[in-house]
Order: C-alpha cells, then sequence, then structure tokens
C-alpha cells in the first residue's frame, strides 16, 4: 500500500548552527534519513545531540537567531520546506507537519478551555465554522481518551498524562501526514507512559500517520517504533529497522549505550557505562566525533570523519570500523 | 559541556556593557559621584559666600549658572549640592535597603506569625503615601540633614521587605536550601550564605532604582523646609529658595532642576541596564 | 547482620485546603548495615516523604524511627544525625547553590561541623572527596551551572560523603541523568558502599535501576506498601496486581520475545482522605466488593515475601499458608 518509491520525509544532508557568543554550536552536522508513508521512526540520543534540532528543522522552526540551517534540504513530499514562503509555511504546520512537546505542563495555554484550543487549529487549518470545529474537538477528546463532557475544563484541571492526551488531540485535530513527537512520555510515570505510548501507537496505525518519535530511552523506541536513528554529537551514527540495530549493533556508542542500561532480564554486577562526557558543540573533536570514548578506537580515527557504510541492507553504520 | 571559566562579575558587566544607555547612565553617576567627592577644587566660589552686589545675575563667563538673590554663585551651589544629595540619597537609601531586606528575608523565610507580623508592619508603612510619610518622620524629629535621611530611610523599607520577601519565597524551596539543612547548617548559615546571595540581584536593582525617588524625596522634603536647613546648598532647598524669582530668574530654578533630573535619569537608565544584565533566565 | 535502620508504622499527614493529604500512611520497614533498600513507585505515592521522614528532615505524624537501636522519632538536637545520615537529590541543578563554587559546596558541611582544624587540612580533605568521586581537581573553582548533570551529581555525592555518613538516603540520584552518565554515577554509588560500608535507602520509579542497585525492595503506592521482599524474588513472583502493572508497563531495550504490555487504566487517585478500603482498587483489573471496604495487611505471602492483598494467594495460584 505504500509507494516505496516516494518517501513522504526526505532530509538530505542537513546541518544547523547556532551562532552564539561562545562560538558555534554544531548542533547537527550533515544528516540524512528517508521516512516512508506511515511508518515511524525513532531518534535517539543523549542530551545535546542534536535531537530536537532536527525536528525544529523539520518544522521549519528553528530560532534564528541563534539558529541558522547552513545547509541542507528537508523534502516532505518532493517539496523542500526550506524554501516555502510564510504562507505556505502556515499551511504546512499544523496540517502537514505536527508536533508534541515533552512538557505537557507548558505545552498548553492555562487562560483557554481545551476544547477551544483544539476548535482553534480546526477553524485555522481546515476551516471549519466554530460550532463544527466544536463537534470535531469533541471526537477529538473522546479519540484520545477523555470524556467529551469536559471540553470546557481549563488544562489545569487535568492530570500530566491527561494533558499530554491533549497536546495529542491538538496535533492530530487536522489529521496530518507527518508528527513528530519530541520525548512525549518523558514527563509521565511509567504506568500513564505504558497509556499514552499505545494511544499514540493506536491513532498512528488508525490514520496512517508518519511519525518521528524523539526519545532518550531504548525502550520506548521498541514499543512503537519501525525504524531507530541512533545521533551522537549532531550526526546519525547509526540506523536501520529495530532488530538490526538491536541485535546486530554496529557502532560503538550503540553498543555503548546498551552497556549502560541496567536490565531486569539479566542480572549484572556492574554496568558498563561509556566513558568520558558528551563533547562540547562549538569544539568537536577531530576526525569521527566520538574517539575519545570509543573503546575500539583506532590511529586514524582521531584524523578521518567516517562515512556511512551499509553493513547489512537497510542497516547503516558511520564507524570506520566498517569501512 | 565545558566552558570557559568566567566570574559572575564578569559576565553581568558584560551583559551591562552591551547596553549604551545603561553605560551612559553609569558614565553620569561617575561624573556626579566624583563632582561629589572633588566638590572644593570644582567649585569656583564657597557656597555661601553672599555678595549683595552681584545678586541675581544672569549665567555669565564668572557665574556660569548665574547668582542666587544672596549673589551667591549656583555653580558652586550646585557642585556642592551634588554632595549632599548623593550622600542623602545614598546613605537613607543602604540603611533603608539593609532593614527592608532583613525584614523581608525574616519574613518569608520564617512564615507564619513572623511573615504576618512583619508583612502587616510594612502594608501599613505601605498605605501612607512616601513623601507624607517622610513629612510626619520629619516634622516629628525636625528639620536636618540627619532627620531627613532618617525620613527618607524609613520610607524606602517597605518596598526592600516586599522584594526580599517574594525572592526569599522562590529561593526558599530550592533543594539547595534542603540540602543545607540536611548538612546540619542553621537558620543563620541558611539565610546569610544560601538565601541573601541568590536574592541580591533584585534587591540591587531596587536599590538602583530607589536612589533616584530617594533624592526627589530629600529634595521634596527640603522643598517644604522640613529636610536640610540653609545655607546648606541642597537641590531641593534651592529650587524651593528660587521659587519667588521664578518669572524673571528662571536660571535659579533651572540648575538645580536640571542637576536632579540628571541624577535620577542616570540611576534609572542604569537600574533598567542592571535588570536586564542580572536577569538570571539570561544566564549562560 | 545487624539492623541499622527500623521503621515503625511511620506516618506523615499534611494539612492542605481539601483535606488531610495522607503521604505516608503507616510503613514499616528495616534496613540491614551495609545493604540497599530499594523503594519503587510512581509520583505521588510518598517515597520522597518517606526519605525525608527517615533522616528526621521533617517530622513525623506518628510512628517510630530506631537508628542503632537507639529511638530518634524525638531527636531534638539533629546535629550529630546528620553526620550519620545524608541525601542526595534528584536534581542536581537546584540543589547546589549557584553562587557556591564546587569547593566550596563540599567543604561547607565540614566547616558547619568543625571537622577540620585549620585551613590546609580543610583543603586536603575537599581534595581528597573531589577525588573520591571522580571529580578533577582543577574543577574546585568552578561554579556548578558551568559544569554537566553528571559532574554536578558528583559534587553532591561528595558533599553527602563529606561527614563520612554511615546512612545515605537517595531520592531519584540518576533520575535526570542521560544513560551514559546514569551508569557511571550507579557505578560509582555501588564503590563507594563497598569501600566505605555504606548502607542506602535508594529510591526511585525507574525499576530497572532500583533491581541493579538493591538487595531488597519496597513497592509503594499512595503512601502504603504494597509489596516487600528481595530484589530477585521481587521480578520473580510479582504478587501485588500494582507491582505487575509497574513492571510490565516499562518498555524493555530489546526486539526479543516482546512481553504484552498490560496497561492498568486510569491514573493515581487523590492522596487526600482517602477512600477506605484497598487504595488499588480503582485501577485493579482484579478488584471486588471486599476490596473497595477493607484495607487489605502486609502479610507474608511466601516467605520474606510481603504483600498487600486481599487475593494474593488466588491471583498468583499460590496456597494459602
Amino acid at each position: 500500500m505504500n509507494d516505496r518509491n516516494s518517501p513522504l520525509l526526505s532530509v538530505r544532508n542537513l546541518t544547523i548552527h547556532y551562532i552564539t557568543d561562545d562560538g558555534i554550536v554544531r548542533a547537527v552536522n550533515d544528516i540524512s534519513f528517508d521516512l516512508e508513508k506511515g511508518k515511524t521512526l525513532g531518534l535517539v540520543g543523549e542530551t545535546g545531540a542534536g535531537k530536537t534540532t532536527t525536528a525544529l528543522g523539520i518544522m521549519n522552526l528553528v530560532p534564528d537567531p541563534p539558529g541558522k540551517i547552513i545547509s541542507g534540504q528537508i523534502l516532505v513530499n518532493g517539496k523542500d520546506i526550506l524554501k516555502f514562503k510564510k504562507n505556505e509555511l502556515k499551511k504546512y504546520r499544523g496540517k502537514v507537519a505536527s508536533m508534541v512537546l515533552q512538557d505537557p505542563m507548558t505545552a498548553l495555554n492555562p487562560l483557554i478551555t481545551v476544547g477551544e484550543q483544539i476548535a482553534e487549529v480546526l477553524r485555522l487549518h481546515d476551516k471549519l465554522s466554530r460550532a463544527d470545529s466544536y463537534i470535531k474537538a469533541a471526537q477529538m477528546l473522546e479519540l484520545v481518551g477523555i470524556p467529551s463532557d469536559r471540553i470546557n475544563d481549563y488544562p489545569h484541571e487535568f492530570s500530566g498524562g491527561m494533558k499530554q492526551r491533549v497536546v495529542i488531540a491538538i496535533a492530530l485535530a487536522c489529521n496530518p501526514q507527518l508528527l513528530i513527537a519530541d520525548e512525549p512520555t518523558t514527563a509521565l510515570d511509567v504506568t500513564i507512559q505504558a497509556q499514552v505510548l499505545s494511544l499514540i501507537r493506536d491513532l498512528i496505525k488508525k490514520y496512517g500517520t508518519s511519525m518521528i518519535l524523539i526519545t532518550h530511552d531504548l525502550g520506548v523506541v521498541t514499543e512503537i517504533c519501525d525504524e531507530v536513528a541512533i545521533m551522537y554529537a549532531g550526526q546519525i551514527v547509526e540506523k536501520g529497522d529495530l532488530e538490526a540495530v538491536y541485535e546486530h549493533t554496529g557502532h560503538p556508542y550503540t553498543r555503548g549505550l546498551f552497556g549502560s542500561l541496567p536490565s531486569l532480564a539479566v542480572k549484572a554486577h556492574r554496568l558498563n557505562p561509556i566513558e568520558g562526557l558528551m563533547p562540547d558543540p562549538t569544539d568537536l573533536p577531530k576526525g569521527c566525533a566520538f574517539h575519545p570514548r570509543c573503546p575500539d578506537k583506532m590511529p586514524e580515527c582521531v584524523s578521518r570523519t567516517p562515512v556511512v557504510i551499509e553493513t547489512e541492507p537497510g542497516h547503516f553504520v558511520r564507524c570506520l570500523l566498517y569501512e | 559541556m565545558a566552558k570557559k571559566k568566567k566570574g559572575q562579575l564578569l559576565q553581568i558587566w558584560r551583559r551591562l556593557k552591551k547596553n549604551p544607555l545603561s553605560m551612559l547612565g553609569m558614565a553620569i553617576l561617575v561624573i556626579l559621584v566624583l563632582t561629589a567627592v572633588f566638590a572644593d577644587f570644582i567649585a569656583p566660589y564657597p557656597y555661601d559666600l553672599q555678595n549683595y552686589g552681584a545678586a541675581k545675575q544672569f549665567p555669565s563667563k564668572a557665574h556660569p549658572f548665574g547668582t542666587d538673590n544672596y549673589g551667591r554663585d549656583i555653580f558652586s551651589r550646585v557642585v556642592y549640592g551634588t554632595r549632599v544629595s548623593l550622600q542623602i540619597g545614598f546613605i537613607s537609601l543602604t540603611v533603608g535597603a539593609l532593614i527592608g531586606t532583613v525584614l523581608g528575608t525574616l519574613s518569608g523565610y520564617f512564615g507564619g506569625r513572623t511573615d504576618t507580623v512583619i508583612m502587616r508592619f510594612t502594608d501599613i508603612l505601605m498605605s501612607i503615601p512616601k513623601v507624607v510619610l517622610a513629612i510626619a518622620v520629619a516634622s516629628t524629629l525636625g528639620p536636618g540633614l540627619v532627620n531627613a535621611m532618617i525620613a527618607v530611610a524609613i520610607s524606602s523599607i517597605p518596598s526592600f521587605a516586599r522584594v526580599a520577601r517574594a525572592s526569599t519565597l522562590t529561593v526558599r524551596d530550592q533543594e539547595y536550601i534542603e540540602a543545607a539543612k540536611v548538612i546540619g547548617a542553621g537558620n543563620f548559615r541558611i539565610i546569610f550564605r544560601h538565601i541573601l546571595p541568590n536574592i541580591l540581584a533584585p534587591i540591587i536593582v531596587q536599590a538602583t532604582l530607589g536612589v533616584g525617588i530617594s533624592i526627589i524625596l530629600a529634595a521634596s522634603l527640603s522643598f517644604l523646609g522640613l529636610g536640610v536647613e540653609p545655607p546648606t546648598p541642597e537641590w531641593g532647598a534651592m529650587l524651593s529658595a528660587a521659587r519667588t524669582f521664578i518669572r524673571d530668574e528662571w536660571y535659579m530654578v533651572l540648575f538645580p532642576g536640571l542637576a536632579i533630573m540628571l541624577t535620577v535619569l542616570a540611576l534609572n537608565l542604569l537600574g533598567d541596564g542592571l535588570r536586564d544584565a542580572l536577569d538570571p533566565k539570561l544566564k549562560a | 547482620m545487624h539492623k541499622l535502620l527500623e521503621v515503625k508504622n511511620l506516618k506523615k499527614y499534611f494539612e492542605t485546603k481539601n483535606g488531610l493529604l495522607h503521604a505516608v500512611d503507616g510503613v514499616d520497614f528495616s534496613i540491614e548495615e551495609g545493604k540497599t533498600l530499594g523503594v519503587v513507585g510512581e509520583s505521588g505515592c510518598g517515597k520522597s516523604t518517606l526519605g525525608r521522614l527517615v533522616i528526621r528532615l521533617i517530622d513525623p505524624t506518628d510512628g517510630k524511627i530506631i537508628y542503632e537501636g537507639k529511638d530518634i522519632t524525638k531527636v531534638k538536637c539533629k546535629g550529630s544525625l546528620r553526620r550519620e545520615m545524608q541525601l542526595i537529590f534528584q536534581d542536581p541543578f537546584s540543589s547546589l547553590n549557584p553562587r557556591m563554587s564546587v569547593s566550596q559546596i563540599i567543604e561547607e558541611p565540614l566547616k558547619i561541623h568543625k571537622m577540620c582544624k585549620n585551613k590546609a587540612e580543610l583543603r586536603s580533605k575537599v581534595d581528597e572527596l573531589m577525588d573520591t568521586v571522580g571529580l578533577a581537581a582543577k574543577l574546585s573553582d568552578s561554579y556548578p551551572h558551568e559544569l554537566d548533570g553528571g559532574r554536578r551529581q558528583r559534587i553532591g555525592i561528595a558533599r553527602a560523603l563529606a561527614l563520612n555518613p554511615k546512612f545515605i538516603v537517595c531520592d531519584e540520584p540518576v533520575s535526570s541523568l542521560d544513560v551514559s552518565i546514569q551508569a557511571q554515577i550507579l557505578n560509582l554509588m555501588m564503590d563507594l558502599q563497598e569501600d566505605r560500608k555504606l548502607t542506602y535507602m535508594f529510591i526511585s520509579h525507574d525499576l530497572s535501576v532500583v533491581k541493579h542497585i538493591s538487595d531488597e525492595i519496597i513497592v509503594m503506592y499512595l503512601g502504603l506498601v504494597v509489596e516487600k521482599c528481595r530484589a530477585d524474588e521481587l521480578f520473580e513472583h510479582t504478587l501485588h496486581p500494582y507491582s505487575k502493572a509497574l513492571l510490565s508497563a516499562i518498555p524493555e531495550p530489546t526486539t526479543k520475545k516482546k512481553k504484552e504490555m498490560k496497561l492498568i487504566q486510569g491514573e493515581i487517585t487523590s492522596p487526600i482522605n482517602p477512600k477506605p478500603g484497598c487504595r488499588f482498587a480503582a485501577r485493579c483489573s482484579y478488584v471486588r466488593d471486599i476490596c473497595r471496604q477493607a484495607e487489605p495487611e502486609l502479610k507474608e505471602v511466601l516467605p520474606d515475601h510481603f504483600v498487600s492483598c486481599h487475593f494474593a494467594n488466588e491471583i498468583n495460584n499460590l496456597k494459602a499458608n
């Protein structure tokens, strides 16, 4: 059913920098990936890996200044959204692509009822009348598991999990083709996280929405994603379908991430963390950015920047071990 | 993320430097302070030298700001007046700020009954207009430089108490206060080592803006005859003395008035800049 | 093995506008010297309050805290307690005074308790502590905001260790850290425990972290202990419906043998004026009438395995003993 030849989203050599007083923050460095219709990609990385900047790039929402999209293309349905004019962007955001943010406490306006916040989006993009927009808003609330008689309640009357459901309802109200969820469950308790994850999974399946899920949690990815991309220092260091990355892990950084996780299944006395710290994004190491922390470092890692290698069909690794 | 080591003061200075208006304010303030310190060398005449032969002279080379009805050189009086006005402004404000900050911090930190008593006291002070309060204090204590300062100091207590209390309330709930309790720190240590340094920024801003208000207040008191006594040159007193001549000898009013305006303006410009520079939200 | 800390029927209620908030509502446990007790639960279950109660940072409403055989529930002078019991905080950003340098933060407890005779001794003690927790000596004049979360958490640990305590309550010490840093800090804490014979009470919402570090675990729900047993036992025989739900909600980072996520309905109910009966009844899939009427007691269902559920035997196919 999917048109395999034309991906919904195609990011080509995207580079985004922040120009600050302390130097140039190299947040995203030459990343490329495709997302097919109806698929879900997990974008995994630690603080400062450039996940959120990538997401903002895809929405064309990188704050400028200090942010600058240095180069690259972001093709959605074949059109480069970085070249969009103001009114094209208005139609793109919310209607074609929308976003769910991490913190449901601050994502909602505390002075407006949740119903109005959903209805507003519908009036803006789908040109519904006031009455129709409220009918649809009530349906959306039911869809995310909130009784529609709460349509006139204010955000503070909801718990954290319920607020995140409202945020999801707003994001999906106009039935976008692409949903970007930036750590949507990080602020929630595990039992609530499980509920919200299963809600998102059901909804995107129902509507055939493509999704990019940004998270630091390798476990959450397995619940919901088809593919996963691991980011480090602004680059995608490994990408592939879940089984490839989780079972035949290629990149030493990905292996380090798995080693850092305490497992419920296996009893280990000590964890094997990655040594050292994230590099300073204003002063990235030469060669492979991961080499100062890498257990498999080779002499040439210091000088040569690795390129992306396809180690098995659909499994890409950016590491000199495989070149 | 490795960051270059920088003193916190240096960072604030760097941000302040970016704001040209507040740098202007600071420059004016530095000149005013230097004027006050070196008044003896700058003023061409003693401030109380009367010369009836040269009374009410229009500004000239010999008297750049003219002379008053006693023939005293207005320029010299304005220069010496800087000393008196800045003294009143800064000393009274410092006293008021100290008392207000301590009261506000105690009130915010301990809460409960302490809070109620202190805050109702400041509410009462606040409900009386500043000028009326200062007049009441000054007229009880009698006119004079020290009494004027006391009056101004008392009237500036409530605003500092409020700012300090509000800031303390936010800082009090920070985990590092709890952490200090865990390592066994007493209330005294917590207040002076952990709370005060963290609420200093808004208080400094309030103080910078407050000096201007205090100077105006002191001038108003003198204008009403409750402040500094003649022949001490104080800008407000000079205005008061000159007001009967405003029709024909307007320069007698103009220069002390300008001096007050310039000082208050400089302090406000600096205060605004400081507020932005100290804003923790902008901190890297 | 002797019990370092014992807690009996500990309660803490807070007065609120809407009624009495039962933060901790009758909790019993003990910790043996040199061991780690894990406390697991979701936000609002009272685990942080419990941690602050046992080190006497806040006063209990009722109950007893016995430390080294002495009843410390009513101790007024807490100075000596502070040297014995310390706390490591969750948020390494707000738990360090932004106006103090690294060395000032670490030396403060030493100064308060006058542990060092002179400046030189203080200096060398601070250097030693920084070395112990893996902080480079050149950082001693840095300010917290210049450092990353992992290094900040090391400062917090050094501060807690300064007074040479025996017992440390760790309140979600790794929850706000990245996974690779989290593993470094967990390893550090386990090394310190071994070297210094520390006893931990490790509070976390993350079952896998708690399992990793703990010897014994208590699972809390709305101020009550619902299950208590050895760490590995909890994962082999999960008996309480809430523990089961908690365990199955954790997304595991593997693509093999995916367990079916068992969702529990609804959200945590209010701890203010709780209704009689089992507090988990509103979300429990095994709920029956009695659950809404009588509060279950914490019973030993398997050896050293305590559960508070009316139907613990039945739903787990155990023979009643």
